[in-house]
């Protein structure tokens, strides 16, 4: 019986189910946002408000033909998806959201920090190696520019999310979280690492405007130009729990965690998560695309060394304090 | 290692077919090639069974954005062939439509090229801003696109003061929105960024390869067809030729801004000094032996119809060429080291309508001399045929085969 | 110009508090101008048989048959599939028996429904 309590939270909740749906709320969410801050209206008809609009996305993408290249690796091409979406909900069992994780088990111990950002950089590997199986020239293209961004946002972000870790003194997400919530002054320590974090995290999710791997009105698809039918219906929810998984990420080690038990912990998780999410579709419709050699010249002139700089910040700050 | 790849027919990138056959290394092209045709619909051909009456809604349909630079420049040639002198009111309503419909078509393009680059909201807010255009076309002609305002010796219906009070009020509104836009695109690094010294060509180049148009225009080269050979009211209207010295595919998009702000100067001259009168003049059904070479500055370049008339009511023949048929030589030197991301932007900054330059061209064999004709069902054959021969399952096959 | 960073925030956030500048078609419905190009009408007394709209058709979409044979009394037969509702039958009438109205949701799910004729009971 005891066996059942895991398998209980690892289906249900903070589980698989839980999180399709909260992450396709999520993309409702991000899609009415982006739409009104264009003077539109977004989804509207399917369900009220059109909240169902990306259940029947991924519906109607179940119900089409799903067609493999001759010339590809049948068995790679299928197991890609399922792969990267195996990664990512994994990934979401270690954010701090429920009081479960108290005593250190498998889920939370300490260095799961580490965990959840290596857990989140395994699905760019899977993103070039489908590129790669596609046997096509545009998907190849797109898989060596999602590498090459890898190459640009992966230090900014890593050095971001160091510095609560180094002035919590812990690489334990849980007590990163309990240490803000103790002393919420200092959380404004960390908010240049704050926003290189967003950057950082829009240009994993791949969103405009670092949307360059799978531009569209350039190379077609990029990666998933030979996806279709379940398979990519298996990448879009991959998209949607990234951006669930890297935003509660995020809110745990910057913005304080997720306090307080059951029913409080879920509420201040939607509110956090919602709250990074605005951000991020604001960026989406407030910027366009920029160009890969841009891109990486940004972040090595730009990101890279403001991480630094906030390390620097976050030690000289915790020699004051203690 | 260098790869063949097509650009097209099908794309996102491209809003009608064409295909850009290149030799990629890596990120670079190296080579790149135009295939045309697929949009083909034969209507120089079908002109020639028409008389001249319904040949003024086939030109229309050439193109739905510049639909009246075709009708117009078609209709200034028969206006020329049959020697009758259009009404001077009907002359000052048709030059104004042929603004508006400048407008609308820069508006669009300010949107084309912020989806190309990526900029989805600024495409949004460009559009919902063209609708006031569009409203006003609406309201003048009895229809968004297709206006069929055009009739032989003037114009088929008159504007009166509710309209023209419309029309004002609106300018004001598209010329604060037009200089927002200005500062907008010129002051998001972003956007800057992806468009600032993409697709280079420079002033000796772009005489040299005949572009027209604003990709002419931002090169530095001041020729516009309406201050060199004035039809219709341009030689009474003042306005500048708008010039810029970047040569690249920003100062494209400077000088169609500049045209717009140009544009809304030109129609509030035309509504204020609209003369007295009747609007249209009768014209006679057959024209006599003559020909008649008509050109016109359409939002995208410099447009021109050749028309051979045989004393009947129907036109012997109608050759048109249009702007963008001018351009390809210059997309092709300007795509030529460039990037692969900046293939959409090079290709939009052209403001490409490809289905008006889907022309005819006959080629003769230069060995022996004589041309072919070749049947439907015939090209069906050699496709077949040639496809048959290529063995699909070789180990390193690669297109073209 | 100077460069800014991210000069678009403003009027978008703007747009938030503003009304969509969508259309609810079909719940909703703009009305269209006078002067609006829609089908094409046709009143039978007012024909004298000259033939110029059959003639100036660019679509060859209008039949004028005759219906007796001792008076001048005319039917039209639209092909309203054919007709690219340009109004140039208006415009080269002599007597003024056409003029245009203001439908334009003429989609229909059979062909032969768009053949519409006009005669004098």
């Amino acid at each position: 019986m005891a066996i059942l309590k895991p398998i209980l939270y690892i289906l249900v909740y903070p589980g698989l189910i839980f999180l399709m749906i909260y992450s396709t709320f999520c993309e409702w969410y991000d899609r009415k946002l982006y739409a009104r801050l264009q003077n539109r209206i977004g989804p509207l008809h399917t369900g009220r408000s059109g909240i169902l609009q990306p259940i029947a996305d991924i519906i109607k993408l179940f119900a089409k033909e799903d067609i493999v290249p001759e010339q590809a690796d049948k068995g790679m091409f299928t197991a890609l998806p399922i792969f990267a979406l195996a990664i990512v909900c994994t990934a979401a069992l270690y954010l701090p959201v429920w009081h479960y994780t108290e005593v250190p088990s498998f889920i939370s111990f300490p260095g799961d920090l580490i965990i959840v950002v290596y857990l989140l950089s395994l699905p760019t590997l899977i993103f070039f190696l489908a590129g790669w199986h596609s046997t096509n020239y545009f998907s190849a293209i797109g898989g060596t520019r999602v590498l090459t961004m890898l190459f640009g946002y992966e230090i900014p972000l890593l050095l971001a999310l160091l510095s609560p870790a180094v002035l919590a003194d812990s690489w334990r997400l849980l007590e990163i979280a309990r240490f803000f919530q103790g002393k919420p002054l200092l959380m404004l320590v960390n908010i240049i690492g704050f926003f290189i974090a967003l950057i950082a995290l829009q240009a994993k999710l791949e969103r405009v405007p670092f949307d360059i791997p799978h531009a569209e009105t350039e190379i077609i698809g990029g990666q998933f130009t030979e996806y279709s039918g379940k398979k990519l219906a298996f990448f879009r929810l991959l998209g949607d729990i990234e951006m669930v998984v890297g935003a509660g990420l995020i809110s745990a080690v910057f913005l304080g965690g997720f306090p307080g038990g059951l029913l409080p912990g879920l509420a201040w998780f939607i509110i956090k998560t919602l709250f990074v999410i605005s951000l991020l579709a604001a960026m989406r419709a407030a910027l366009s695309r920029i160009r890969i050699d841009q891109m990486i010249h940004f972040s090595w002139r730009w990101l890279a060394p403001l991480a630094v700089l906030q390390l620097f910040i976050v030690i000289i700050i915790k020699g004051m304090v203690s | 290692m260098e790869y063949k790849v097509a650009l097209g027919p099908q794309h996102p990138a491209l809003h009608e077919p064409i295909s850009i056959r290149m030799t990629l290394d890596g990120e670079v092209i190296r080579d790149a090639d135009l295939k045309l045709g697929y949009n083909h619909r034969g209507i120089e051909k079908l002109a020639e069974s028409r008389t001249y009456i319904q040949n003024l809604y086939l030109t229309e349909r050439i193109c739905g954005i510049c639909s009246f630079s075709h009708q117009t420049c078609y209709t200034q040639g028969v206006e020329k062939l049959m020697e009758l002198v259009p009404a001077k009111r009907g002359l000052y309503i048709r030059t104004l439509v042929c603004e508006l419909e400048r407008v609308h078509s820069h508006l669009l393009w300010l949107g084309v090229a912020g989806q190309e680059a990526g900029f989805e909201s600024f495409f949004m807010y460009t559009w919902r801003d063209r609708e006031v255009v569009m409203d006003i076309l609406d309201w003048i002609s009895g229809n968004r696109v297709h206006y069929s305002m055009n009739t032989f010796g003037g114009v088929r219906r008159d504007i009166d003061d509710l309209q023209k009070k419309k029309i004002l009020d609106s300018l004001g509104l598209l010329q604060s929105r037009t200089e927002y836009y200005l500062n907008l695109a010129a002051s998001e690094p972003t956007f800057v960024g992806r468009l600032a010294g993409v697709g280079k060509l420079s002033k000796e180049k772009a005489i040299s390869l005949c572009a027209v148009g604003p990709t002419l225009r931002a090169s530095g080269v001041p020729m516009d067809v309406r201050k060199d050979d004035p039809y219709a009211v341009y030689d009474e209207v003042p306005f500048e030729v708008c010039t810029a010295d970047s040569c690249d595919v920003l100062g494209r998009a400077v000088v169609r801004v500049k045209e717009l702000i140009q544009s809304y100067r030109i129609i509030e001259f035309l509504l204020k000094n609209l003369p007295e009168g009747p609007f249209k003049v009768k014209a006679p059904r057959k024209v006599k032996e003559n020909e008649v070479y008509s050109r016109y500055e359409a939002p995208r370049g410099e447009n021109v119809h050749y028309i051979k008339s045989n004393g009947s009511d129907k036109p012997e023949r109608l050759k048109v060429r249009a702007p963008t048929l001018a351009n390809y030589a210059a997309t092709i030197a300007m795509l030529k080291n460039g990037f692969i991301a900046d293939i959409p932007l090079i290709f939009a900054a052209i403001d490409p309508c490809i289905c008006c330059a889907e022309r005819l061209v006959q080629l003769d064999d230069a060995r022996r001399g004589e041309s072919q004709i070749l049947t439907f069902s015939q090209l069906r054959a050699m496709a077949n045929e040639r496809y048959k021969n290529v063995n699909f399952k070789k180990k390193d096959i690669a297109w073209p085969f | 110009m100077s460069i800014k960073i991210a000069p678009f925030i403003p009027e978008m956030l703007r747009s938030l508090f503003k009304k969509p500048a969508t259309v609810k078609y079909p719940f909703e419905k703009t009305p269209v101008p006078p002067g609006f190009r829609g089908n094409v009408v046709f009143d039978p007394p007012k024909c004298i048989g000259c033939m110029i709209c059959v003639n100036d058709c660019p679509a060859e979409a209008i039949d004028i048959i005759r219906v007796s044979e001792t008076e001048k009394k005319f039917k039209m037969i639209l092909h309203n599939d054919r007709c690219i509702h340009c109004a140039q039958c208006v415009d080269s009438c002599p007597t003024k028996t056409y003029h245009m109205d203001s439908e334009f949701e003429l989609a229909v799910l059979n062909r032969h429904q768009l053949k519409i004729e006009y005669k004098k009971d």
